[in-house]
């Protein structure tokens, strides 16, 4: 991680973390900080700028937040058919509905 | 029927040739590796059996096999049919509608307590009052629930001061209960501050359970809810005992009378006296104490620094209480509440109806909380955060919204979905998986996310430690007697 100022640049491997993990913790953050993030060389480089210049924490959440969306989008891969049987059903059951609709 | 087990030519195999482990999840307790499966299945290793497992190098004429393998830790030998019986017992709500229907009779309260989690307001201000209209569609709603049975909580602020209301509203449900020929449960949770013999015998007539809160001794509790310049304490222990008497004495054979019960929140100056809110309990006559841990909700979420603590001072108050608890047990029954419903799940494979501790939570399909202006929230916790301003848990209103429109609400929809363990990063992975449940209301109020952030989550560090103490005190022969007779059915 790089420090200038208030912006903060990260850069993490592509084989590690999805653009879409990435995308969807800038989109946590969206009202937080300004966020840019581009592709360079099987890497992904992050610009992160935040008006709270004194708050370290900010920034490292947000990189805790792409582990958090990567750490999902790898569990739904794995998970998501047996995921998506117990929450049909769950929500069918109580509507009083016993097969799903074709 | 169990799984045939492959014949292996190859000799390296044939070493394994009961297969790799199957599908499980370890947490180390009391020095033994616990096992626990998604069957709800659990085992205790010893190091070196838990290695051979590991390694597929167990003795198949061993009583450890046998057991692993009876309980579908052994992948070639699965009883599927056993198994997944035993799952579907465990997750019976998967396959029934919402059972739990609780009404806010008033926001109205006579007591000001430290923690008020229902965010009570003056007494004299009877806007915040259930209308007669709005109670008879909030039953008429229950009953579309395709549960055989519903339970209608009568709550508030205190649901004493709306009675006309409240009466007329247990008439009425018990002639929908008779027209519908569903199985009713009616319970009232009051601080009986106006209780009187007229009101008691119409609830004891018309099987209403009761059930008050008791925070302990008298200096705990008045110091914990505080009731004018009255003792919030004599009054609670006064009809505690009459309706004690009236359950023991079962004088009329038209009705039953159930015996009442109390409820404990621990505030941060309970946690010096664990020992002595249990035996003030016991000394009330009540077999049951339910340990429940305060959330940073609503109003005590304001007043968090002053009531609140953390998970590890929850954990440690917990585990000194239920180990006197049992201690007791030698003598007179006494049972600890939030422990029997993890036991009735862990030796049972029942669901004992604790609905913040489902896969996915209770929110909407297992609970619904129908405001007094007849909105409807996901849960009573929902409806709490509804109160200071934030309607994100509100799913509908008994007047505009249908009970199916409810439960296809996307309300309903994003609590289902963030309250499943198998979308959970670290709960997918945690040995009681099988047990446990997230809530998004707490999520959201405390990490800004129905989802939540487990491993910073204190609610998850909490239940963890409760699992802990739980599972450490099964794994001695003395102590598993007693809490395997607090669930024996």
């Amino acid at each position: 991680m790089k420090n200038d100022n208030n912006m903060k640049i990260f850069v993490l491997d592509e084989e590690i973390y999805s653009k879409e993990a990435i995308a969807l913790a800038a989109y946590v953050y969206a009202d937080k900080a300004e966020i840019e993030y581009k592709r360079k060389k099987g890497k992904i480089e992050i610009k992160f700028e935040s008006d709270e210049s004194s708050d370290e924490s900010i920034a490292d959440d947000f990189v805790n937040e792409i582990l958090n969306q990567q750490c999902r989008i790898d569990l739904t891969k794995k998970n998501s058919r047996v995921s998506t049987i117990i929450v049909t059903k769950a929500l069918l059951s109580a509507a009083g509905e016993h097969t799903v609709r074709g | 029927m169990p799984v045939k087990e492959k014949k292996v030519k190859n000799k390296t195999k044939a070493v394994s040739a009961y297969g790799a482990v199957a599908d499980s999840r370890w947490r180390k307790v009391s020095g033994k590796y616990l096992l626990i499966n998604d069957f709800g299945n659990f085992e205790y290793l010893k190091s070196p059996d838990f290695d051979k497992w590991l390694k597929s190098k167990l003795p198949k004429k061993s009583k450890v096999f046998e057991s692993l393998a009876e309980k579908g830790f052994i992948r070639t030998h699965m009883d599927f049919d056993k198994l997944t019986e035993k799952w579907r017992s465990a997750n019976s709500y998967l396959f029934a509608g919402t059972g739990l229907h609780i009404f806010v009779m008033t926001l109205r309260c006579n007591h000001t307590c430290v923690y008020c989690q229902s965010s009570a307001i003056d007494s004299s201000k009877k806007n915040t009052d259930m209308s007669y209209r709005t109670a008879k569609a909030s039953v008429d709603f229950a009953f579309k629930s395709p549960n055989p049975t519903i339970t209608i909580e009568f709550q508030g602020g205190e649901p004493l001061l709306n009675w006309d209301v409240l009466k007329k509203t247990v008439t009425y449900a018990r002639s929908v209960e008779k027209k519908t020929k569903k199985n009713l449960i009616i319970a009232l949770v009051s601080n009986f501050s106006l209780m009187t013999e007229k009101k008691a015998k119409f609830l004891l007539e018309n099987e209403v359970s009761i059930c008050t809160s008791l925070d302990g001794p008298k200096n705990i509790h008045d110091k914990n809810r505080t009731y004018g310049k009255m003792s919030s304490y004599a009054v609670t222990v006064k009809w505690l005992k009459y309706f004690k008497r009236e359950h023991d004495r079962q004088k009329n054979e038209n009705y039953r009378i159930f015996k009442p019960s109390a409820l404990l929140t621990v505030s941060k100056r309970s946690l010096a006296f664990g020992e002595k809110i249990v035996n003030e309990y016991v000394a009330r006559g009540l077999e049951d104490i339910f340990i429940r841990p305060l959330a940073p909700l609503g109003y005590a979420k304001k007043y968090w620094d002053s009531i609140g603590y953390s998970a590890d001072d929850f954990i440690s108050f917990y585990r000194k209480t239920l180990h006197h608890i049992v201690k007791l047990n030698a003598k007179k029954v006494i049972r600890e509440k939030m422990a029997m419903m993890i036991l009735d799940k862990v030796l049972n494979a029942h669901d004992p109806g604790y609905l913040d501790m489902r896969c996915p939570c209770g929110a909407s399909i297992g609970q619904i909380a129908y405001n007094h202006n007849g909105d409807l929230y996901t849960c009573d916790e929902g409806r709490m955060v509804g109160w200071s301003g934030d309607e994100i848990f509100k799913a509908g209103n008994v007047f505009k919204d249908s009970y199916s429109s409810l439960m296809s609400s996307p309300v309903t929809k994003g609590c289902v979905l963030s309250s499943n363990l198998e979308q959970q990063p670290l709960c997918f992975r945690c040995a009681y998986k099988p047990y446990c449940g997230v809530c998004p209301v707490y999520n959201y109020e405390v990490q800004q996310n129905l989802w939540g952030n487990m491993p910073s989550n204190d609610r998850c560090k909490l239940f963890m430690g409760i699992f802990d103490t739980i599972f450490e005190l099964l794994a001695k022969p003395k102590e598993a007697a007693i809490l395997r007779k607090w669930v024996q059915k």
